[in-house]
């Protein structure tokens, strides 16, 4: 590590100082270092000096990891190591991977395996604040948290932490990477100038927004309210979801929350919404998952939203409601039902 | 228990072949022999026979990225890497369903699943024709463009990379290079199943299929578990949900007709000549006729 570049470039991110030897726009720039526990370092290394792990059962042939040490071999793009909850080192591919090729995952899969070893809670969700508020958009990738997101940011909302969304113990929302992805079909919809905006990785038709075409929040947000995000042409199996839709859910144009009253619920749904579920297994950090997303359950309400499948539909219909207020996007009779449930 | 005992199948097929029959009929064995057995499945709850090969979720989950961060032909060599550990997971969750060929162009000649620790596979292939008009159910195509579909040599599920979506792309290719994709590989043990054996010899061919996959197999519970999952007993189950959850919207119903014969019906001769002469050789490897043939 002492040979690299890694004081080059610095970032904040997370409650981090993060110091790369390569550049990650994503982040947002820190104009000094400060050496501290909280410090993270990035940098190239080679992968012969990586010492050998007994891996634990939850590694698979892409994956190694034990409680402290994480390895992602990528075939095609690299290596990548996360350890100690401090450093990130990395090896490219071959001379063909691009800097941008290896940020896209250094800064998703990597800095998550590193925030999970630092202890964090770490979800699959999109953070946006308005009036000193945040709300989260839980959802796997490709569940559409980022077109909403851009939805939102369109009416006011802020970025806070897009992708992986860490929060703290006391139920506020770090700022964390400041990016939004969008496909193609997304920003053809949504009338952006794609042409003009950098591609997320060479290969794909996905597009990446940046500050300063996007406002984004460098402070720690409190959370106000999390939405489990629901695509409509997804056919949901849970029973309890079923018994809790009421009129006004099957309308394929409306946007309807409905808030998660059981905490079990609740609680199972931010965990199977934990950043790689698999990292948190293989580190032998489930049980603090579990701590950590039942304490946030109990903070902070957990909705359903369900969203029209298309992008232009889901514009229009956002544009009279309002995400601040969960309890406004209920369906009539479950707004009326819902304070006796409670 | 070692990981051989632990090893996973895949349920291999073209698209509308009868591949959902086989799931649920899995469920449904497995079902009747517990002990405990009672009621009847319940076809949006009970049908979890694991993963999709082509989940964007399990993907994730296996190669420890976000898929859409790389590129169809990217993914595809780095597929067969997904699925060692599946035996980690539940009893009926080894079974798992692939549309894919076993090879894609992009896959640098190898798998696009995991062979390592799989026990075998289950192709289930169905006449050329009767695919057509099922396809044309399914996707709410015409029968023309379901032909071509059949012949097209790039032919494939969720082609687009303009969106994300909950499973990668699916390269199948013609329907001769896909049966032959599978049924020629040497890599994991392959029993075929044809669709219209399903149908006529209900008894044999179920019973070769529980034995090949390890599951219990008294001929009394085989043959239940296929009462239980007939089509006319998957269409009244199918109401009693309010549509299958696989369905895709447009399409009126999952489990429609079930019969063979029907593409013979209602494809023109133009059309069946078309299939015959471009799959012949695979057809009549496995003792499907052409208009031709009578």
């Amino acid at each position: 590590m002492s040979e690299s570049n890694y004081h080059k470039n610095l970032y904040t991110a997370f409650g981090l100082q993060i110091s790369s030897d390569i550049q990650l726009p994503e982040l947002r720039t820190e104009v000094k270092a400060e050496a501290g526990p909280d410090q993270v370092i990035i940098a190239a290394s080679s992968r012969k000096d990586w010492p050998a792990i007994n891996a634990s059962d939850h590694s698979t042939p892409s994956l190694q990891m034990i409680p402290a040490d994480w390895r992602l071999e990528l075939e095609g793009i690299g290596w990548f190591r996360a350890h100690e909850g401090r450093f990130i080192s990395w090896q490219r591919w071959d001379d063909s991977v691009s800097d941008r090729d290896l940020r896209t995952f250094l800064v998703s899969s990597a800095l998550g395996a590193l925030l999970i070893q630092r202890g964090f809670l770490v979800l699959n969700g999109t953070a946006l604040v308005k009036d000193g508020k945040a709300l989260l958009l839980l959802g796997s990738p490709a569940s559409g948290k980022s077109t909403l997101a851009w939805c939102l940011h369109q009416q006011g909302w802020q970025l806070l932490s897009s992708e992986l969304t860490v929060i703290d113990e006391q139920g506020m929302v770090l700022p964390g990477m400041q990016q939004l992805k969008l496909w193609y079909d997304a920003a053809e919809e949504l009338m952006l100038d794609w042409q003009q905006l950098p591609l997320v990785r060479k290969a794909l038709k996905r597009y990446a927004i940046l500050p300063p075409d996007l406002s984004v929040v460098s402070e720690p947000m409190p959370l106000a309210v999390i939405y489990g995000l629901n695509r409509r042409e997804q056919k949901d199996k849970n029973k309890e979801e079923v018994k809790d839709k009421e009129e006004g859910a099957d309308d394929p144009d409306a946007i309807c929350a409905w808030q998660v009253i059981r905490q079990q619920v609740a609680l199972l749904q931010l965990r199977n919404q934990a950043f790689q579920p698999r990292f948190y297994r293989g580190m032998g950090k489930e049980q603090q998952l579990f701590i950590q997303a039942a304490a946030l359950v109990k903070r902070v309400e957990v909705h359903r939203l369900a969203l029209p499948d298309g992008v232009k539909l889901m514009k229009k219909v956002l544009k009279d409601k309002s995400l601040e207020d969960p309890v406004s996007l209920a369906p009539k009779q479950s707004q009326a039902e819902s304070p006796e449930e409670e | 228990m070692t990981d051989q005992d632990n090893g996973y199948w895949y349920l291999a097929s073209y698209p509308k072949s009868g591949n959902t029959w086989c799931r649920v009929f899995i469920t449904e064995l497995l079902r009747l022999s517990e002990e405990d057995a009672e009621g009847e499945l319940n076809l949006n709850q009970d049908v979890e026979t694991g993963s999709i090969a082509s989940s964007r979720h399990w993907l994730d989950d296996q190669l420890g990225i976000n898929t859409c961060d790389l590129s169809f032909a990217e993914l595809d060599p780095l597929r067969g890497r997904a699925g060692e550990k599946a035996w980690l997971f539940a009893e009926g969750e080894r079974f798992h369903k692939v549309h894919d060929a076993f090879r894609s162009p992009d896959s640098m000649g190898r798998p696009v699943v995991s062979t390592s620790g799989c026990k075998g596979v289950v192709y289930i292939m169905r006449h050329p024709e009767d695919v057509a008009v099922s396809l044309s159910h399914f996707f709410s195509w015409d029968l023309a463009r379901c032909v071509e579909f059949l012949l097209d040599p790039m032919a494939g599920l969720v082609m687009t990379d303009r969106h994300g979506g909950h499973q990668v792309r699916q390269y199948m290719g013609r329907w001769g290079q896909h049966v032959i994709s599978w049924v020629d590989q040497q890599q994991i043990p392959v029993l075929v199943m044809r669709y219209e054996d399903m149908l006529a010899k209900g008894s044999e061919t179920f019973l070769e299929l529980a034995k090949f996959l390890d599951l219990p197999n008294q001929p009394e519970l085989v043959n239940q578990a296929l009462e239980n999952t007939s089509i006319d007993r998957l269409k009244k189950l199918e109401d009693q949900v309010g549509g299958f959850s696989e369905k895709p919207e447009g399409c009126e119903r999952f489990f429609r007709s079930g019969r063979t014969g029907e593409g013979a019906e209602k494809l023109s001769f133009e059309q069946r000549q078309k299939l015959a002469s471009s799959l012949d050789v695979v057809m009549k490897r496995f003792d499907y006729r052409g208009p031709q043939d009578g």
